[in-house]
């Protein structure tokens, strides 16, 4: 209940995003993953912020993902910070994977060491599944 | 709640207003409906976002000023309209796909005119005795608007993202033309000649909305002017970010021309 307050405020400060800057068509939004490990690299700068993320995939193997997330402005509108995700953070993400099958995907929703979780901003579309236990969310739940 | 925070200051003020003390009828009637909030309808100035936008929980009440009609395609001539509906139907089978075709934006280069006006992100209007200046948040673009100037032969016109603009002033509508686009800088992919002309009446509607009428001619490629119009939305005491596209981990094919991710680190 507490998260979903939390997503409620973000969804709240979005605002100022007219439009996409491209299509997102090269991430599979229709199955969505969920991803817990810990950052490697967290680089705030246009057009995109990127997380790198070690964390294993549905095989249980480890993988350096590259998130891509909108930009800082874009998420500073949202209630991000330019400094609240830090190297050595473990974090939890969902994210829409790359189509090609490459540990490459755009994010959805994080959470925050601190248990705070934020969204990606209006174009990036909302998580459909949750960030706490991977499990879909009913069709036009609040995530 | 969604709504609280993004309230528009038009709304606000009404709100106070409705909680002002009436004692006449005049007054009583005008509490039940009150009037709009007074505005300079010369006065651009201010930070403003695209209206309505297209996300939800924008912040943004929708039904505030009507929503402008969606932009008609370009009405090219019959000898580029059959590339141009050919290279749309590339771009929505590549994104059916899950292939999207890298544009401008995968190389970082920014909108120019007139898409800079579809505001993107929230922009900026700053207004002086010489010019008026508009600043896109996005990729930082400025287009400056000289005055009562002459704008130059379409020939001597050095070619430009954002062109040669002039405004004047017809009554309250603020009337801008442009010309000097270059021929790789495109809206809605349309391709366009160096006589391209972009016209614009902007006029200030409420408080807290302004309207861009555009219209853009093109005696070469269009078989008449292609109209639309935007509106923007007044973002009280935003302050602009700046945007330097500094490395897009997106790139484009070299044989496929798709968009593809990096995966390395930061360069």
């Amino acid at each position: 209940m507490r998260y979903r307050v939390l997503w409620a405020l973000v969804l709240s400060a979005v605002s100022g995003i007219a439009a996409a800057h491209h299509s997102f068509a090269m991430f599979d939004s229709d199955h969505q993953i969920r991803l817990t490990g810990k950052v490697e690299e967290f680089t705030w700068q246009n057009p995109h912020i990127y997380i790198h993320l070690q964390a294993k995939n549905a095989k249980g193997k480890l993988a350096d993902w590259v998130i891509e997330c909108a930009n800082p402005g874009i998420l500073n509108r949202a209630g991000w910070k330019f400094n609240m995700i830090k190297k050595g953070d473990q974090l939890t993400v969902v994210v829409a994977p790359l189509r090609t099958g490459e540990p490459g995907a755009l994010l959805k929703q994080v959470k925050l060491a601190d248990g705070r979780i934020f969204g990606n901003g209006g174009p990036a579309g909302p998580p459909n599944i949750s960030i706490e236990d991977g499990k879909p969310l009913a069709a036009g739940a609040k995530p | 709640m969604k709504a609280g925070v993004a309230l528009p200051l038009g709304l606000a003020l009404l709100t106070l207003g409705a909680c002002t003390p009436k004692t006449d009828q005049a007054a009583a009637s005008a509490a039940a409906k009150p009037a709009a909030a007074a505005f300079d309808a010369k006065d651009f100035s201010g930070t403003w976002e695209r209206y309505p936008q297209s996300t939800e929980n924008s912040g943004q009440d929708p039904t505030v000023v009507p929503r402008p009609e969606p932009i008609p395609p370009p009405p090219l001539k019959p000898e580029f309209k059959t590339a141009w509906e050919a290279e749309q139907k590339k771009i929505d089978a590549a994104n059916k796909a899950g292939e999207p075709i890298a544009t401008g934006y995968t190389h970082c280069i920014p909108d120019g005119m007139p898409a800079m006006m579809m505001a993107m992100f929230p922009m900026e209007v700053l207004q002086t005795q010489r010019q008026t200046t508009i600043i896109q948040e996005a990729y930082n673009q400025v287009r400056r608007i000289y005055l009562n100037d002459t704008l130059p032969a379409v020939e001597d016109a050095e070619p430009g993202f954002w062109g040669h603009s002039t405004g004047k002033w017809e009554g309250n509508d603020f009337v801008v033309e442009t010309i000097g686009i270059k021929d790789n800088v495109r809206f809605r992919n349309a391709p366009h000649s160096a006589a391209m002309r972009i016209h614009e009446r902007m006029r200030v509607i409420d408080a807290n909305h302004f309207e861009d009428d555009v219209t853009v001619e093109d005696p070469d490629y269009l078989t008449g002017p292609w109209k639309w119009k935007w509106v923007y939305q007044r973002r009280p005491n935003y302050k602009m970010y700046e945007y330097v596209c500094e490395d897009n981990r997106e790139y484009a094919d070299p044989v496929t021309g798709k968009a593809r991710m990096r995966m390395d680190k930061k360069k």
